[in-house]
């Protein structure tokens, strides 16, 4: 049972490796600049976390689901896999989003062509059949 | 201290980095703008307003979500004195202050990290080739 939120966050980071694989959205961008980026989102949120368990506002449950491991005071190994997905999650969502967002944005761009120019509507939907 | 004032603090130095890659990619853009078309600014910064509000949006609804399931499986417990006492279901809405950091932050230092175009000449020159084929494809299209 110790193993299950640790497990839980190694599969979703292999998730977040396989999209980034796919779509080319953070290391398959660009490995060192990501690496950096995401070494200093993880210590930056470390941080915030030893802090916030050092004034006492969080601390680690107790659950039979962690390893028990610690890697600080009242700090679950887990946790450093945690922020590690959180930030692939952020910057893996950010490039997928933008992605959509130019898919939005040539739709939209097409549609307005449809509406005001019927010529550009018939070359437009000969250009996608 | 609160947790508010401890995200506070941290916020404030996200707020900071964020500020200072406004800037560098203002100062970027201007320079890129002086040697592409005005259109395909306007374009790219529509596409990143648009990509950070759905990106926002989905990772403040995982939050929500899995924040939930975290602190209700017991992964995670909260002195009550030092929150808020605002919450969303079972999470107190400070903890939404990492997801906040993490899309600004994040894309932040990717921003400061990535330098000016010129040191970077060979790849550099392989997308402003891209670019500038893709923008004359589009043109010729149009």
């Amino acid at each position: 049972m110790g193993f299950v939120y640790l497990a839980a966050l190694l599969v979703s980071l292999f998730g977040m490796v396989m999209l980034d694989r796919r779509f080319r959205l953070f290391f398959w961008r660009d490995v060192p600049r990501a690496a950096v980026t995401l070494l200093v989102g993880v210590v930056f949120f470390l941080i915030w976390d030893v802090v916030g368990i050092d004034l006492g506002i969080f601390f680690r449950g107790e659950t039979s689901f962690m390893t028990g491991v610690l890697v600080a005071t009242e700090l679950p190994l887990e946790e450093v896999f945690f922020l590690t997905l959180l930030c692939y999650l952020t910057m893996n969502l950010l490039a997928g989003a933008r992605m959509v967002a130019a898919v939005v944005l040539d739709r939209r761009g097409s549609s307005t062509a449809v509406a005001g120019d019927p010529a550009a509507a018939r070359s437009t939907d000969g250009a996608s059949s | 201290m609160t947790y508010w004032a401890v995200n506070a603090v941290f916020l404030a130095i996200v707020a900071v980095v964020g500020v200072l890659a406004l800037v560098t990619a203002a100062v970027r853009g201007r320079a890129e703008r002086a040697s592409s078309s005005p259109g395909a600014s306007t374009r790219r910064r529509r596409e990143a307003v648009l990509g950070a509000g759905i990106a926002t949006g989905v990772l403040l609804v995982m939050t929500a979500v899995f924040d939930n399931v975290m602190i209700g499986i017991g992964l995670v417990g909260y002195d009550a004195a030092r929150i808020s006492g605002v919450f969303v279901g079972i999470a107190p809405l400070e903890d939404f202050a990492y997801a906040v950091a993490a899309l600004v932050l994040l894309p932040s230092v990717w921003v400061l990290l990535g330098g000016p175009k010129a040191p970077r000449a060979p790849k550099a020159a392989t997308s402003a080739a891209a670019a500038a084929a893709a923008a004359a494809s589009k043109e010729a299209r149009s």
